[in-house]
This record gives structure tokens, C-alpha cells and sequence, in this order.
């Protein structure tokens, strides 16, 4: 949280522009009537005039040589992102050190966050000045490069916040707002941001990130809220403001939201199965200690290992790639157990110590449950080939889905012994292992109650098919699961390459819909909704007050909760990468520079750049006369790990005892108490 | 879809080169070639010229306006365009079938370079000359040499593509002891000593002599008083020599069962293919295959030069048929005792003992004298534009051994001396004057700032005599007499009729990987190489359709050979960065690089930072000697020792646990160590 304060500490850009080549077309034309936006825009006029110019002239030659549009121009000193689109050319330079796919996913997020809150490209330069876009440009372009260090940059990772100093339940509590909010039915899904950093969300990591400009953005300029983007309303006390901002999502991502693929997915996969035993207990176990928005650093708290265990155990516990989904699997067990918190959600009165004590209680349980699962994790490990990773995420997805709720479609209700919209899928599974005996009781009482949350639920759904028909894009169920699939790679695991075909066609077509933003002090209630959400009273009520109380609870607990430095500092670096939720979690300090951090950074920038380019790479160590440095990725993750003081001089003949060979050990070891499990 | 160019400052193509689908490709954009009188190849010229023409004057105004210069272009569809500026010349190097990354084609930029500087030795000093000499004013004459420039370009990236020793760039010598033993006997009291004494032999001093098997080396035998010749100039000779008499790939998949089994007529399976398309075609090449070029130019006379008949034979098109003795003219790196000179002409025999067998001799010719005293000049001249520029001006001391004084009397003298071999020199003379004028008239600015534009044109015509002197065709004259070329043939030939078969068996099972299966379970491959020496083994890797090798045949080999070659290229990229140890766990193998330094008695040396080459050269030898600056570099640090620099590329199956990979490594560099010794001289 310390460096949220500084945005611009680590300026990476060196230029970005935006030049539209339909304005300069004659030849009396000049360059400048192109140049739509200029950053530095200090810049001489001249000079900027001289680089969009050529660039724009070169990249069109090569383009046309090609019929491929330029993606990365590198000149000898700096390296240019390139996107071109109709004849807009967008340009963004960063120093040679930063990898190829890091630079050119920055300036994809650029792009699509500007089309996210303005609409297509086109059409917002019609319908405003240049000199508002340009605020516009300026502003998500410190967004983006804002305070973050350089491994940020090169994952570009969301920025989370650091849940080690923080009481896993607050993290529960959040993702249990964010449910909570759900259940309007004009809400799609929401997060929740604490000083500029994200503490639950249900969106994926590319749509959070776009939702925190609008965050950070109204926090900086605290009491004043923008106005300048249309239908921003007020209403309540200084200290809690509520507002709605339009905002335009590409079909592919709001198909995420309302139509994952994982209902189809599980049902033709999940329930055939042989009832898996031991992952339910890990289900539970991880319901418990693993908490949302960042399973990382929630981890960190859990002496079991977390991260492959999603990857290993078929369990739907992941930090579940698309959508919102993310969140809430670890949290419906708990929700069952605490039916009466979830429940009186809605009437926001909740003592958040009550909900702590009773979570304690059901954890220790949890606890001795583990011991089982984890054995049985490295059998399963071992013969699970990556191939199969890979469908269980998927399937994970599934599963995550329906513990989700919300999105419970009729089509599950086949389940039968979860007639409740609300129940996991899962619960059937995990009644004999958790607390059995007071489940059935609740949830009886649940039915009831969920009875017409289901029935809103169908509607919603309805309604969204029908939204997404008139948006001129008509789904057919039969390809969702195709599509979530696809979908989740570009969220997830796509290296800004996958799915870029497509979305430069999805583009075209823009879905408007809302930001509706709740603020209590430093902390945001953010949520995507329904466009006539706003104007429907009755839901900004509904959500407003399900919401409220429990975010000034959240907030007074996150204020008192001490920052804390970042966490046990140890004779080593390492780095975390989490791809799926695009989480990073690193014991470097942002603004450190000692000669083995920088080692450690331009190491980690290479094997970034080189796990992306090479799918088949599993780990990797190399080796300066300085440093050694290791590595190793899963589908979901990489790790980096670097040992301090190992400068024992070696002649780089190979030798087996030579120290950088025993890193993966190390690693291991090192690792386990920042809850990245390597084993 | 690849393509390599060669344009000037003001967007004029020196040099072109491009695969068939680059050509489809600008047809289609511009429709079919129209006959415009003078020539498909001409038109074909304007178009490349139109299309990279942007590219191109872009270039320049970036390094005019900003300092800047494009290195790559990447498209969406992965195409590649590598720009690279020598000088005044831009080298863009475009690939887009994935077959060739970046490193690849820079790479690509830097052996061209190489190749011309090889070919035109000091003429590439001065980039007006070059432009001259790349693209000659007589169409015929442009048309041969850029067909040779893309036929040596060509066979470059057959090797790179299909053998070891070009991937890493070092040689890779046929390990059979004795047989090299005697061979390089051979060559020092037999052959070399009697060429040396022989009459005939017009002045010319055997130097080097080495015979090839396909690319690996069989024996190589440097004269006493030679200077040693540069791994980059070996592998480049190498190149060129396999560019003259290719083995043709096809046929050789025949061997090495058929040879063994078939010993009726092996020729039937070597004799290389005599259509026109596989015979190499170059003006100043000597084609051995005597009488054969005498018979067949007049046949192609009166054909009208369409594009097929300029890829048929170039050979009818050229202005003077040539002489099959005639040496190739080569430009290589000597170090005497005078000091050491970058570009020294020599003259290469290459003489075909039988398909895929070659004798190659490298003579020092006798004007090379000539050559020192233009380097020498060249040297201070540039030395001396460096310091004006730098704003070190004042008056010319009139007396005394100052560098300058020391110039004006042997420039005069030189200037004399060339006069006297009839040599054209008025405008060297005329520059000489004029910069006489400027510099030691008493009333004249003195050294100044003013003397540059001076400075740079006597540079120029020091350039030019030396083009005259050694480049221009006019010295082909000069060589070795054929008939004593043909008993050097003859006399090898009889030393090695008996190995014939076996050579060529050898060198394609050079050494097995089923020899060392026992020791390294688990072990695929490896290459070890000694940079010092410029050298590598590795166990064979044949990749071709009809011979099975150890790895079997089809997908299976052909992944591993592509994961080696992306290991020797990931090394490389490491590398780059300073690090000289890399281990990768990738998909079901387990691949590890490494990289050392020893003293001469294997006592191993502390690992140091290593410097990025300069420019973004490619890490390698061939081009662009990077091992040497490593060593060099190192050697500072070292003084009191030789220092000599290894490199070991291994790949296990990914099931072996790395603790015995990582022993299996030390294990090998150990082994290896001793055969790499076995001394080159």
C-alpha cells in the first residue's frame, strides 16, 4: 500500500501516441492534423510530428509487405509497442530491457481501457474534443505505469493488497458483499478496491483492471467525483458517495460474466465422475484458508501449500481463471455454515467477530483434514500429465460456477439435492466430510429463502440472452463452452497473443454497460451493471443497502489493520507470478536497487520473455558471474527464486555440486512460508 | 518467405537476394513482370527497390533527424524484418515463414558483410567503392556477381540449417588420428614443400593447405612463416568452398550403406549433378571441371537471357569466359611480424580430389606488399581525420619524425613506386596534392579541422588503388600454373584413393552417440566446443530421408535436431545477457549449456562478467569473432596464462534426474577435453 501513493516513481514509458492516419491522406495534409494524442506531451511539436511520421510511414510500408499489421518496432535505444487498427496507429516505447510481450500487453490494456470507458475509438473522437481524450489518454497512462515496480511491469500484474498483514475473514467478508450484490439481478459483477489495490474481485484480472482507473481515479480527487463522464449522481454522507459511470464491454468479456462456460463443462464432465474422496476434504480446507482476491497472498497465512494443489487435485478450488467465479468457491462452504451471515447480508447488519469466532471454530476442523489431502495431492500430481491440467482448470471453472450461484441456470438444477440457486453443486459431495450433521438444517432453511432467488435468477438470465441478441451477437449455448474456454485463456493464461484475432473483430462491437461505484472512505464498492440499472431505484436501493453497513465495517477493519512492511524478508528474492489471477507476489521491494535485486529483475525479465515464448518450458536456471536465478512455471504460475550471498567464486564447468544446481531445492523450501508450494 | 537487401543512403539496391515465395509475393502485389527491353531481372529490381523504399528513406531520416536507427520490425503474423546500417549501407534481412528468427537474420546481415569483405578485402573500407563494386554499371556484370553473392548466401543458410559445425561456428575435424596424422604430414614434406619450390608456381607462396570431407576437416597444414589462419576466414573459405563444389544432399543420402555395400561404382552416387542449376556460377572461380564451360558457352549464345536462362548459366552471360584455373581471389586476416593486417589478398585453389573431397590451398600472392603499405596509410589516415575531428589541430612540424612527417615522405614514395608497375594513380596523386597543399604550405591552415574532406578522399583513392591492384579483374592473370594445380591434385589423390570411401562414410557417422550410450545413459546429444582453437565435436545428426540415424527416422529425429537448434540459439541469447550457465527442463528433455575458461593445463579459470558484444553482433565466429573479444577481454584479467574458453551443449531425456545430468556434464567435459587437443598444425 506504501507506494500507491506514488504514481509516477518508475516512469516507464518514454512516448505513447495515437496517430490517425485517415486525417493526413493529401499530401498538403500535415502531420499534426494526425497526431491525436502525444505523451510526453512536452514533446516539441516537431519532434513529435518527425516520430509519428515515420513511424506511422515505415510501419504502414511494412504492413503492406507483410498484409500483417506492424506489432513491434524496436529501434536501437528504445523498443515500440505497435497496434495498429483502421488507420489509427497506436504507439507506445518502453527502455530495450522490458520483455517483447510485456510492452505489447501494456499497450493492449491501454487501448482496450480506453475503450472501455469511451467506446470505440472512432466514434469518441467524433463525439469529443481531442483535448478531453487527451486528459482521458494521460490519465490511464499513469494508471497503467503508476507506482508499481518494474516486475509489475513486466507481468503486468494487478496490484492487490497485501493480505499477509491483513485477517483472512476481512477477505471473506468482501467476497461475501460482492455475492451479496450479486443478487440483484442487474448486477453482473463487482470488486471491491482498497486504496487503489484490489481486495476481492469477481471480474477477471483484464476487467478489474480497467474498473480501477475509474477507482483510483475518483480516489485521488477524493470529495470532487468526476463528472466529466456523463451520469454521475451523489447521493449520502462525505465519507460515502455513490456514482455510475457508462462503460462499454467487448461481447467476449460479457460473455464471461453472464455466460461462463462451466455449467455445460461440469455437467458433462463433473458429475459422470466417480465421486472424487479426497478432494473434498481440500476443498473445505481451502474454503477456509484460502481467501479471495489474492489466493497468493492468502496463502501465505496457510501452512499447506496452496497453488498446485488446484492444479493437481481436480478440486474446483483455483484461483479459478474466468470471471468472478474466482472468488467465491472458497467461499460457499463457509457461506453454508454461516447461512444466517450470508443471509442477513441483505439486511447488513452483521458483527463481523461473530462470523471471525465461528470461522476459527470450523477452520481447526479444516485443519486436520488437510493432512489427508495433501498426501494424496503428489500421487495425483504425478500422474496427471500437463494436458490434464489444463481441462481442470476448466473444470475447476465449472465448478467455481456453480458454487457462484448467481449464475445457476435451470438447466442445473438436475441436481437434484440442491434445489437451492445458491448451493454449490458440490455440496452434495462435501455433506459427509464438513460438518455434516448442521448442514442439512441450514440449508432446509435456505431453500426456502433462495426459492425466489432462483426464480430471479432464471429471469436474469432470460434477460441477458436477450440483451446479448439485440447486441447483435447471438450466443448459442452450445458453443459456450468453447468460447468460455477460449475466453479464459485470453483472461488468464493468454500471453496477449491468443485471442487477439478475435478480439480485434469483437472490438467493432462495443455492449455498453455501467460502472456503479459505492465509496466509503479509501474503499470501493465497484460493480458492472446493467445499463438501466441506474435508473431502476428499487435495485440501487437493494444494492445499496446490502452493501452499505457491511462496506463501513470492512472499511473501519481495513483502516486499523497495520500496512506492514513487505513480507519475511529471507536471504533470497523471489517472485510469484500468479497467470491466471495476474497476481504477483514478490518479497522485493519496490524501490530497492541493490545490485542483486537488479540482477534478480533482468533475470526474471528473460525467462518471462522466454516461458512466453517457449510453451514447452517447464524450469529453467541460469547463471551470471553475479547471480543464479531459478525458475520454474505450471500452467498457472511462475516462480522465480534468487539466493543471496552464494558468491562462492565457481568456473562455471559443470559440476553438480555447484551451488546454483541445489536452487530448485531451496526454492522449495524457502517458498513454502510465502505459500508458494513447489513441491 | 525470405529476403536479404543491400541498399545505399539514397535507397539504390546493392544487392538483393530473395527465396522463390518472396518473389510470388511482390509479383502478386505488382502483377506479372512486364518485359520493359531491358530484362525480367531489371524490373524485378525496380519493384524491391519501390516496396523497401520507404523503409529505407525513413531509415536515413531517423539517423539524420534523431540519432536512432530501426533494428526490428515484427508483424502480427510473426514476419521479421531485421535493418542493420554498416556504414553507409542498410542491410534489411525479412523472413516471414518462421523459419528464421531475428538472431538468424541479423546473423544473415553479418555473414554477408563478412562475405564481402572476403571478396572485395579493403574495398569495403570505403563505402563509395563498395557501392560501386556491389552493384557494377555493366548489367551482365552486375547480374554474375550478385548470382555468386546469393549463391554463397544460399549455401550459407543450407549449412546453418543442416550442419553442426555451422550452427555453432567452429570446425568440426573427422577424428581419425592417424590418417590426420599422416595427411598433414603429407601435405607439409610432399605437397606444400614442393608447390613451394616448384617454378612454376609465378611467385606465388603456399601458405595453408587443408583437405575438406564434405564440411569437416580432415588435415590442415599451415606453412612455417604463415600467419595463422582466423577461424572466422577458415569457416568463411569453408562457405565458399562448399557454395563451388556443393554435396549435393540428395545424392549423399544415398551413403553411407549403399557406398559400403555398393562398391561397384560409388562415382554413379557422388558425381554431382551437371545440370546448369547446381553448377556453381562465378566469373573468378575456378571451374575444374576443365574444358566443360569451354564446351558449353557457345551452346548458350544466341538464347535470349529470360529468367530461366539466367538461373540456367550464368556462365554464357559473362563478359570473358573463364579460366578454370584461375584462383578465387580472397581478402583474409594476417598477423606478421610487421603488425597485423585485417584484409591481405591470397588466392584460394580449391581443387575437387573427388565429389565431396577437396583440396584447398591458399597462396599469398607476390604484390601483397603493396597491400600492407595501402592498410598501413589507410591506418594513419584515419587516425589522423580521428584527432582533427576530435579538435586536436595545430601547425605541422617541418622537421623531425613526427607520424604526419612520416607520411608525407613514404606516401611519396609509394606514390613513385606504384607509378613504376604501371599502376593508375592520378588520383590518388591528384588527392596526395591536394591534401599536401592543405596541410604543409606555409601559409595554409596546417592540421585543422579542414584537412577532413581531404583526409576522407585520399582514404577514398587508397581504396581504389587497392581495388585496381587486387580486386578488378584485370589481376586474374596471376596464379598458380594449371599444370602444376594438376599434379598437387594428382599427388593427393594417390595419397588418398584407398581412404576415399571411407572418408566419405566417416565424415557422416564422424563420431556416434552410440559410443558413449553406455557411459551417459540418458544422454541425446551434446556439442563441445573449444573456442580458443575454434573447434567442435558432436556426434552426427542426419537428418535426411533415406538414411536412418541413430535416432531414428522422421519426426522423433528431426524434433531433437530442432531442439538443439534452439538450444544453441537460446544459449546464445543468454549469452548475450552475461550468462554463461543455462538449464532447462523443456517438455521431456532436460537441456544445459555451459560455458568456461581454462589455462593451457585445463586448470579451470573463475567465471567473470562478460561484456555484450557492441552493436548487437551475433554471439559467434563466423561473422563476427565474439569468442576472440571473450577471450581477449578475459585474458586482461589472466595475462600470465593462456587462457582457453569451452562451451558444452548437452540434452537428456527430461526423466534423468538433474543431479546425474549435471555429473553426466562434468563427466563429458572431462572426456572431451582430451581429443580436442589433438593439435591442428
Amino acid at each position: 500500500m506504501a507506494d500507491s501513493a506514488c504514481p509516477t516513481d518508475s516512469r516507464r514509458c518514454n512516448y505513447f501516441f495515437l496517430y490517425d492516419g485517415s486525417k493526413v491522406q493529401e499530401e498538403g495534409d500535415p502531420t499534426r492534423a494526425g497526431i491525436c494524442f502525444f505523451y510526453p506531451e512536452e514533446t516539441p511539436l516537431e519532434q513529435q510530428e518527425l516520430l509519428c511520421g515515420q513511424l506511422a510511414g515505415v510501419c504502414q510500408c511494412v504492413s503492406e509487405l507483410s498484409r500483417s499489421p506492424v506489432r513491434l518496432l524496436r529501434l536501437r535505444g528504445s523498443k515500440f509497442a505497435v497496434r495498429m487498427k483502421d488507420h489509427f496507429l497506436w504507439a507506445f516505447s518502453c527502455p530495450p530491457d522490458i520483455p517483447d510481450v510485456s510492452v505489447c500487453k501494456l499497450l493492449d490494456q491501454l487501448i482496450s481501457l480506453f475503450c472501455f470507458y469511451n467506446g470505440p475509438i472512432r466514434q469518441s473522437y467524433q463525439l469529443h474534443s481531442r483535448a478531453d481524450l487527451a486528459l482521458r489518454w494521460a490519465r490511464y497512462l499513469t494508471h497503467l505505469q503508476g507506482g508499481s515496480s518494474e516486475l509489475h511491469h513486466i507481468f503486468s500484474c494487478l496490484r492487490t493488497i497485501d493480505s499477509t498483514h491483513i485477517d483472512p475473514l476481512l477477505l471473506l467478508k468482501a467476497a461475501l458483499i460482492l455475492q451479496a450484490c450479486q443478487r440483484c439481478p442487474l448486477v453482473l459483477a463487482g470488486c471491491i478496491l482498497y486504496r487503489g489495490r484490489v481486495v476481492s474481485t469477481q471480474m477477471p484480472p483484464d476487467l478489474t483492471v480497467k474498473v480501477m482507473v475509474h477507482e483510483t481515479e475518483s480516489y485521488s480527487q477524493q470529495d470532487h467525483r468526476p463528472v466529466a463522464n456523463g451520469i454521475s449522481s451523489a447521493c449520502g454522507t462525505p465519507s460515502s458517495s455513490t456514482g455510475t459511470t457508462p462503460v462499454f464491454l467487448t461481447p467476449a468479456e460479457l460473455q464471461a460474466l453472464c455466460c461462463p462456460p462451466v455449467n455445460r463443462t461440469c455437467r458433462s464432465h463433473c458429475t459422470p465422475q466417480p465421486p472424487p474422496r479426497p478432494r473434498k476434504s481440500r476443498l473445505l480446507s481451502r474454503t477456509l484458508s484460502d481467501t479471495p482476491p489474492s489466493e497468493l497472498d492468502a496463502a501465505k497465512l496457510d501452512p499447506a501449500p496452496t497453488p498446485f494443489l488446484c492444479l493437481s487435485d481436480e478440486s474446483c478450488l483455483s484461483p479459478c481463471p474466468s470471471s468472478s467465479q474466482a472468488t467465491t468457491p472458497e467461499f460457499s462452504p463457509l457461506h453454508q455454515s454461516e447461512n444466517p451471515c450470508t443471509t442477513d447480508a441483505e439486511s447488513h447488519d452483521h458483527d463481523l467477530s461473530n462470523e471471525i469466532a465461528s470461522c476459527e471454530l470450523e477452520e481447526e476442523v479444516v485443519r486436520g483434514k488437510m493432512a489427508n489431502g495433501c498426501s494424496k495431492k503428489v500421487e495425483l500430481r504425478m500422474d496427471q500429465s500437463k494436458v490434464e491440467a489444463r481441462g481442470d482448470l476448466i473444470l475447476q471453472n465449472g465448478n467455481g460456477c456453480h458454487t457462484n450461484g448467481y449464475h445457476q441456470e435451470p438447466a442445473s438444477d438436475h441436481h437434484s439435492d440442491q434445489s437451492s440457486g445458491d448451493e454449490p453443486p458440490d455440496t452434495s459431495h462435501l455433506k459427509p466430510l464438513s460438518n455434516g450433521a448442521e448442514m442439512p438444517d441450514k440449508e432446509e432453511k435456505k431453500k426456502k429463502e433462495k426459492a425466489n432467488i432462483k426464480k430471479d435468477n432464471q429471469e436474469r438470465d432470460e434477460n441477458r440472452q436477450a440483451n446479448m441478441k439485440n447486441s447483435g451477437r447471438k450466443i448459442e449455448v452450445k458453443d459456450r463452452e468453447g468460447v468460455g474456454d477460449g475466453e479464459m485463456r485470453e483472461n488468464g493464461m493468454g500471453r496477449g497473443e491468443s485471442g487477439e484475432g478475435e478480439s480485434s473483430e469483437e472490438e467493432q462491437v462495443l455492449l455498453p454497460r455501467a460502472l456503479y461505484q459505492h465509496r466509503v472512505r479509501a474503499l470501493v464498492l465497484a460493480l458492472l451493471v446493467e445499463p438501466h440499472f441506474h435508473s431502476d431505484q428499487a435495485a440501487v436501493e437493494e444494492v445499496s443497502h446490502s452493501s452499505l453497513a457491511s462496506l463501513n465495517g470492512l472499511e473501519a477493519h481495513l483502516r486499523t489493520s497495520t500496512p506492514g512492511g513487505p513480507g519475511p524478508h529471507g536471504p533470497y528474492t523471489f517472485a510469484h507470478y500468479d497467470c491466471i489471477q495476474n497476481t504477483l507476489t514478490t518479497n522485493l521491494s519496490g524501490r530497492s536497487v541493490a545490485p542483486q535485486d537488479r540482477s534478480f529483475v533482468r533475470a526474471t525479465a528473460l525467462l518471462h520473455s522466454h516461458f512466453s515464448q517457449t510453451q514447452t518450458l517447464q524450469e529453467a536456471i541460469v547463471r551470471s558471474a553475479g547471480a543464479a536465478v531459478y525458475s520454474t512455471r505450471s500452467p498457472a504460475q511462475e516462480t522465480y527464486f534468487l539466493q543471496h550471498a552464494t558468491s562462492v567464486r565457481n568456473s562455471g564447468i559443470p559440476n553438480h555440486l555447484d551451488s546454483a544446481f541445489s536452487l530448485p531445492n531451496k526454492a522449495r523450501h524457502r517458498l513454502l512460508k510465502h505459500g508458494v508450494n513447489l513441491l | 518467405m525470405k529476403c536479404l537487401l543491400v541498399a545505399s543512403e539514397s535507397a539504390e539496391v546493392l544487392f538483393y537476394w530473395t527465396d522463390p515465395e518472396f518473389h510470388i509475393r511482390v509479383q502478386e502485389q505488382y502483377g506479372p513482370t512486364s518485359d520493359d527491353g531491358e530484362g525480367p531481372q531489371h524490373a524485378f529490381e525496380d519493384r524491391i527497390n519501390t516496396l523497401f523504399a520507404p523503409i529505407i528513406i525513413s531509415c536515413s531520416t531517423m539517423v539524420d533527424r534523431l540519432r536512432e536507427s530501426y533494428t526490428t520490425f515484427c508483424t502480427e503474423s510473426n514476419d521479421i524484418y531485421v535493418l542493420h546500417q554498416f556504414e553507409e549501407c542498410l542491410y534489411i534481412a525479412v523472413n516471414g515463414d518462421g523459419e528464421e528468427n531475428e538472431d538468424d537474420l541479423r546473423r544473415k546481415i553479418f555473414v554477408i558483410k563478412k562475405l564481402t569483405e572476403v571478396m572485395f578485402g579493403m574495398v569495403t573500407l570505403s563505402s563509395t567503392l563498395l557501392r560501386k563494386e556491389l552493384r557494377p554499371q555493366d548489367t551482365e556484370q552486375r547480374r554474375a556477381l550478385w548470382r555468386r553473392l546469393q549463391g554463397l548466401l544460399e549455401t550459407y543458410s543450407r549449412l546453418r540449417e543442416q550442419d553442426q559445425s555451422f550452427l555453432v561456428e567452429a570446425v568440426e575435424r573427422l577424428i581419425h588420428p592417424t590418417l590426420c596424422e599422416q595427411c598433414i604430414e603429407f601435405l607439409e614434406r610432399r605437397l606444400v614443400q614442393q608447390l613451394n619450390s616448384s617454378a612454376e608456381r609465378a611467385g606465388e607462396e603456399v601458405q595453408h593447405a587443408f583437405i575438406l570431407v564434405h564440411t569437416k576437416l580432415l588435415a590442415f597444414y599451415s606453412s612455417r612463416n604463415a600467419s595463422t589462419l582466423s577461424s572466422s576466414d577458415l569457416l568463411t573459405l569453408m562457405l565458399m568452398v562448399q557454395h563451388l563444389h556443393p554435396s549435393n544432399p540428395e545424392i549423399d543420402d544415398s551413403s553411407p550403406e549403399d557406398i559400403q555395400d555398393t562398391t561397384a561404382d560409388p562415382e554413379v552416387f557422388y558425381t554431382p549433378e551437371p545440370s546448369p542449376p547446381e553448377h556453381p556460377a562465378d566469373w573468378c572461380s575456378p571451374s575444374v571441371e576443365l574444358g566443360r564451360t569451354d564446351m558449353e558457352a557457345p551452346m548458350f549464345q544466341f538464347v535470349d537471357p529470360d529468367i530461366q536462362m539466367a538461373e540456367d548459366s550464368l556462365q554464357t552471360l559473362q563478359m570473358n569466359p573463364p579460366d578454370p584455373a584461375t584462383p578465387t581471389r580472397v581478402f583474409l586476416e594476417t598477423t606478421l611480424k610487421e603488425g597485423f593486417f585485417p584484409m591481405m589478398p591470397h588466392s584460394m585453389y580449391s581443387l575437387p580430389l573427388w565429389p565431396g573431397i577437396t583440396l584447398v590451398l591458399i597462396t599469398k600472392i607476390p604484390s601483397s606488399q603493396v597491400a600492407m603499405s595501402i592498410y598501413h596509410f589507410l591506418e594513419t589516415v584515419a587516425k589522423l581525420e580521428k584527432r582533427l575531428k576530435d579538435g586536436q589541430e595545430g601547425a605541422v612540424p617541418q622537421r623531425g619524425h613526427t607520424p604526419i612527417q612520416d607520411l608525407r615522405s613514404k606516401m611519396d614514395k609509394f606514390i613513385r613506386v606504384l607509378g613504376n608497375n604501371e599502376i593508375q594513380t592520378s588520383l590518388l596523386q591528384k588527392a596526395w596534392a591536394e591534401f599536401k597543399a592543405k596541410a604543409f604550405s606555409r601559409g595554409g591552415p596546417g592540421l585543422s579541422r579542414q584537412l577532413v574532406p581531404y583526409c576522407r578522399n585520399l582514404h577514398t583513392q587508397l581504396c581504389g588503388v587497392f581495388r585496381q591492384c587486387f580486386v578488378s579483374g584485370s589481376c586474374s592473370t596471376q596464379r598458380l600454373s594449371p599444370s602444376l594445380q594438376d599434379r598437387a591434385l594428382t599427388m593427393v589423390q594417390d595419397k588418398l584413393l584407398d581412404w576415399k570411401d571411407f572418408l566419405l562414410v566417416k565424415s557422416k557417422r564422424n563420431i556416434t552417440m552410440v559410443s558413449y550410450l553406455e557411459e551417459f545413459p540418458g544422454l541425446v546429444h551434446f556439442i563441445y566446443v573449444d573456442r580458443a582453437a575454434g573447434q567442435m565435436i558432436a556426434p552426427s545428426l542426419n537428418m535426411t530421408e533415406r538414411a536412418s540415424s541413430e535416432l531414428g527416422k522422421g519426426p522423433l529425429a528431426q524434433y531433437i535436431k530442432s531442439k538443439v537448434w534452439s538450444l544453441v540459439g537460446t544459449a546464445r541469447r543468454y549469452l548475450q545477457k552475461g550468462y554463461t550457465t543455462v538449464t532447462q527442463r523443456d517438455g521431456d528433455y532436460y537441456l544445459c549449456y555451459f560455458l568456461w575458461f581454462e589455462n593451457e593445463t585445463g586448470y579451470k579459470l573463475e567465471v567473470v562478467d562478460i561484456p555484450s558484444p557492441p552493436d548487437s553482433a551475433p554471439i559467434g565466429m563466423l561473422a563476427w569473432d565474439y569468442y576472440r573479444k571473450l577471450l581477449r577481454y578475459y585474458s586482461k584479467s589472466h595475462s600470465s596464462e593462456v587462457v582457453k574458453c569451452y562451451e558444452l551443449f548437452t540434452m537428456h531425456l527430461g526423466v534423468i534426474p538433474s543431479d546425474y545430468v549435471l555429473q553426466h556434464c562434468s563427466q563429458l567435459a572431462r572426456k572431451l577435453w582430451e581429443p580436442s587437443r589433438i593439435p591442428l598444425l
